[in-house]
C-alpha cells in the first residue's frame, strides 16, 4: 500500500473533488488499455491486460470431466486468482491469500452464476459432451503481474479476452443410445476446435468512494483513499450480473443506486471498446 | 508473444506500425552504442592487462557482463553501467525522499529510492531559533512534530559511506517538507544533472525539483520570495517547534484548478518521456508541454498512444535535423 503524506492525501482528494485527477483524468474516466491474447500457448486460451500500471494476465485451461451430481446437463467453470509477490511487497509469502480470496470471489460472482448454472456468463449447457456423464470443465486462472490499483477490472477484462481467445478441442460422440454405451474421441487434429459464445461475458467496473464524490478506475495512489467501493458486472446489454461492496465504510442507499448507474454507464463504454481491442488483438495474433 | 513490444496503453495497429518506425529511425540515429547482456562476453585485450569493474566476472579467462548495461573503458578499467538500477547517490545531489521512520536516537529513515534508506540526522536539519543552537532533549522528542512518517522532503546528500549508508541534510532553506504538488515517479537515470535542481518554469508559473533519484516534485510557485524575509526572522524569533510547525503547514487552502491542471500536464509529460525513455531535464518538459498545447492534446489523451508516438515522431526528425 503506498503511504501518503498528509499534505498528499488532500491534493488527491481535492483534485476529485474538482474532476481533475492526478494524471488528468476527470471522476469517471477509465484509463487506456490494452489487450494481448494467445500469450501462453500451452493454455486453451489467455490474456494479457495491461492497464498503465496494473499487469494482469488470465489463463483459460478446458479438460475433460464429468458433471455435478445436481446439474447433468451443465458443464464446469472453475476460477482462482493469484497476485504474484513481484507485484507487491504485501502479496508476500500468505499476505497475498485474503486478497487472492476476495478476488477470485467476486469474479466467481460474476461469471458463475447461480447454484443450478444458470445465468452463468459462458452458457454452460454447450460445455456438455456426453450428459450426465462427461462435458468440458474450464478452469480459469488470474495471474496479477504488477499492481497500480483496480486489478479486479482489468482481470474481468483479461477473463473475457481469454475466454474469447479459447479453442475448445472437437469431440467426436460415438456409441449406443444409452448412457453407459456412450464412447467419444478427441480429435487430434488441432486446427479442429470450437469457440465459446462470449457475448454475454461481463466487465466489471470498480466505483470507488473517495471523500464525497466516486470515481472509476482507482489508481493504486487513490485507493489508499478509497473508504468503501461497489464492483459492478454490467454485460454488454446493459444489465448488471454482479454487484460486490468492499471496504467496511457504510452507503446510503441513493448514493449506491448512483453508484450503480454510474458503473452501467462506463461499463457499457468499456465492454464495447474492450470487445473491439479484443477483435484488434485476436487478428494481429493470425497475422503472426 | 514473438519480438511484438507490448504497451500499458491502448495502441491502434497503425500506431504500433509508426512507433515501430520512429524507434528504428531513432536507433539508426542515435549510433551503435557497447550494449551488452547478462553472460555476453566483452571484447578486452587479452595482452594488455585490464581491471575487473562493477558488472563485470571473469569466468575461464574471458571478461563476462553480469548485468544488462553499457560498457564503459576508463584507462584499464572496464565496466558495465546498468541500464535499470536503483538510484547511486552521489555527495552533493538533490533528492526528494519520503520519511519511512522516526527512530531514535535524532535520526529519520527516508526512502530515496536506493538499495538502502538514507538518514537524516536531527543535526542535520534547520530547527527554529538558528542554526547553531544545541539540540535539546526537548527538540528529540519533538521530532514527529517537524518531519512525521510518509511526509515528502527535499533534501541534498551529505556524504555517502563506505558500508553504502547515505546522509542527508536539509540546511537551507530550499529544503524541507514538500506540500501542494504532486510527485511524479521516473527511471533515475533519465534525469540529467543540472546546475540548479530546484527550477522554474516561469511561462507555466510551475516550480519543479529535478530530483537526481528520480522523484520529480512539481509544485506551483512556493512563498519563499515574498516570505523570505519574513520566514527567516521567523526562524530566529520562533524556538518552539509547536508554533513553527503551525507557520509552515497551512493545509487548509486548496490548489485552485487552473494551477492543477498545468502541475497535471507537466507531470503527463514527465511520464510520457519517462515511458519512451528519453532524458528529463527543463527544456524536454518544456518542449513536450508545449507541444501537447500545439497539437490541442486533452490532459488526460497525453497517456494514450496517440500522444507517444507523436512524440517520439518529433525526437526523431528534433534529432535529425541536428545531425
Amino acid at each position: 500500500m503506498v503511504g501518503l503524506s498528509a499534505a498528499e492525501r488532500v491534493y488527491i482528494e481535492d483534485g476529485i473533488a474538482q474532476d481533475l485527477r492526478l494524471d488528468g483524468r476527470g471522476r469517471q474516466h477509465f484509463r487506456s488499455l490494452s489487450i494481448q491474447t494467445g500469450v501462453i500457448p500451452q493454455a486453451n486460451g489467455s490474456a494479457r491486460v495491461r492497464l498503465a500500471g496494473t499487469d494482469v494476465i488470465a489463463s483459460v485451461k478446458a479438460e475433460l470431466g464429468s458433471p455435478q451430481p445436481g446439474r447433468p446437463g451443465c458443464g464446469n467453470m472453475f476460477i482462482s486468482v493469484e497476485c504474484s509477490p513481484t507485484a507487491a511487497p504485501e502479496f508476500e509469502g500468505k499476505g497475498g491469500e485474503d486478497t487472492n480470496l476476495e478476488l477470485a470471489k467476486a469474479l466467481q460472482r460474476n461469471f458463475l452464476g447461480g447454484a443450478s448454472g444458470a445465468g452463468a456468463a459462458i452458457d454452460l449447457t454447450t460445455l456438455i459432451v456426453i450428459e450426465g456423464k462427461v462435458c468440458w470443465e474450464l478452469y480459469i486462472d488470474g495471474l496479477v503481474l504488477s499492481s497500480d490499483g483496480n486489478i479486479l477490472d482489468a482481470l474481468s477484462i483479461a477473463v473475457k479476452a481469454a475466454l474469447s481467445n479459447t479453442g475448445i478441442p472437437k469431440v467426436q460422440v460415438m456409441g449406443g443410445l444409452s448412457l453407459e454405451e456412450a464412447d467419444f474421441e478427441l480429435s487430434d487434429n488441432p486446427e479442429e476446435f470450437s469457440h465459446l459464445d462470449t457475448a454475454q461475458v461481463p466487465v466489471t467496473v470498480t466505483i470507488s468512494k473517495v471523500g464525497r464524490y466516486h470515481i472509476v478506475d482507482a489508481t493504486a495512489e487513490e485507493e489508499s483513499q478509497v473508504s468503501s467501493a461497489v464492483s459492478v458486472a454490467v454485460n454488454s446489454k446493459g444489465l448488471i450480473c454482479g454487484l460486490t461492496k468492499s471496504g467496511t465504510a457504510g452507503l446510503d442507499p441513493s448514493i449506491l443506486m448512483d453508484m450503480i448507474s454510474v458503473g452501467k454507464r462506463v461499463g457499457l463504454k468499456t465492454i464495447s471498446s474492450v470487445e473491439t481491442d479484443i477483435a484488434a488483438a485476436e487478428r494481429t495474433l493470425e497475422a503472426e | 508473444m514473438g519480438g511484438v513490444r507490448t504497451f500499458p496503453f491502448h495502441m491502434s495497429e497503425e500506431e504500433q506500425r509508426r512507433f515501430a518506425k520512429a524507434q528504428e529511425r531513432l536507433d539508426r540515429l542515435g549510433g551503435a552504442l557497447p550494449v551488452v547482456n547478462v553472460g555476453e562476453t566483452i571484447q578486452a585485450d587479452e595482452e594488455a592487462a585490464f581491471l575487473r569493474g562493477h558488472g563485470t566476472q571473469l569466468v575461464d579467462g574471458k571478461l563476462v557482463a553480469t548485468v544488462c548495461g553499457i560498457v564503459e573503458r576508463v584507462n584499464k578499467l572496464i565496466s558495465v553501467r546498468p541500464l535499470r538500477a536503483r538510484y547511486n547517490p552521489g555527495t552533493g545531489d538533490v533528492v526528494v525522499g519520503r520519511i519511512t521512520e522516526v527512530v531514535a536516537p535524532k535520526r529519520w529513515k527516508v526512502d530515496v529510492n536506493s538499495k538502502q534508506d538514507a538518514q537524516l540526522m536531527l543535526s542535520a536539519v534547520n530547527l527554529p531559533g538558528g542554526l547553531q543552537r544545541r539540540r535539546t532533549a526537548d527538540d528529540e522528542l519533538n521530532m514527529r512534530n517537524f518531519f512525521e512518517e510518509r511526509d515528502l522532503i527535499s533534501a541534498e546528500v551529505q556524504a555517502v559511506h563506505q558500508d553504502g549508508s547515505i546522509h542527508l541534510h536539509t540546511r537551507s532553506l530550499k529544503y524541507g517538507k514538500l506540500e501542494k504538488g504532486q510527485l511524479t515517479q521516473v527511471a533515475p537515470y533519465l534525469v540529467k544533472r543540472l546546475n540548479h535542481h530546484f527550477y522554474q518554469l516561469k511561462q507555466f508559473g510551475l516550480e519543479i525539483i529535478f530530483a537526481c533519484n528520480g522523484y520529480i516534485w512539481i509544485s506551483g510557485p512556493s512563498e519563499i520570495p515574498d516570505k523570505k524575509g519574513a520566514s527567516s526572522e521567523l526562524l530566529v524569533n520562533v524556538s518552539n517547534v509547536n508554533e513553527m510547525h503551525q507557520c509552515t503547514g497551512n493545509k487548509e487552502s486548496t490548489v485552485p484548478t487552473e494551477k492543477r491542471e498545468k502541475i497535471c500536464r507537466c507531470a503527463n509529460a514527465l511520464r510520457v518521456l519517462n515511458a519512451l525513455g528519453l532524458l528529463i531535464y527543463p527544456e524536454s518538459i518544456i518542449d513536450t508541454y508545449e507541444a501537447s498545447l500545439m497539437w490541442g492534446t486533452d490532459i488526460k489523451d497525453m497517456l494514450s498512444g496517440e500522444f507517444h508516438v507523436k512524440v517520439l515522431e518529433r525526437e526523431v526528425s528534433k534529432r535529425s535535423k541536428s545531425v
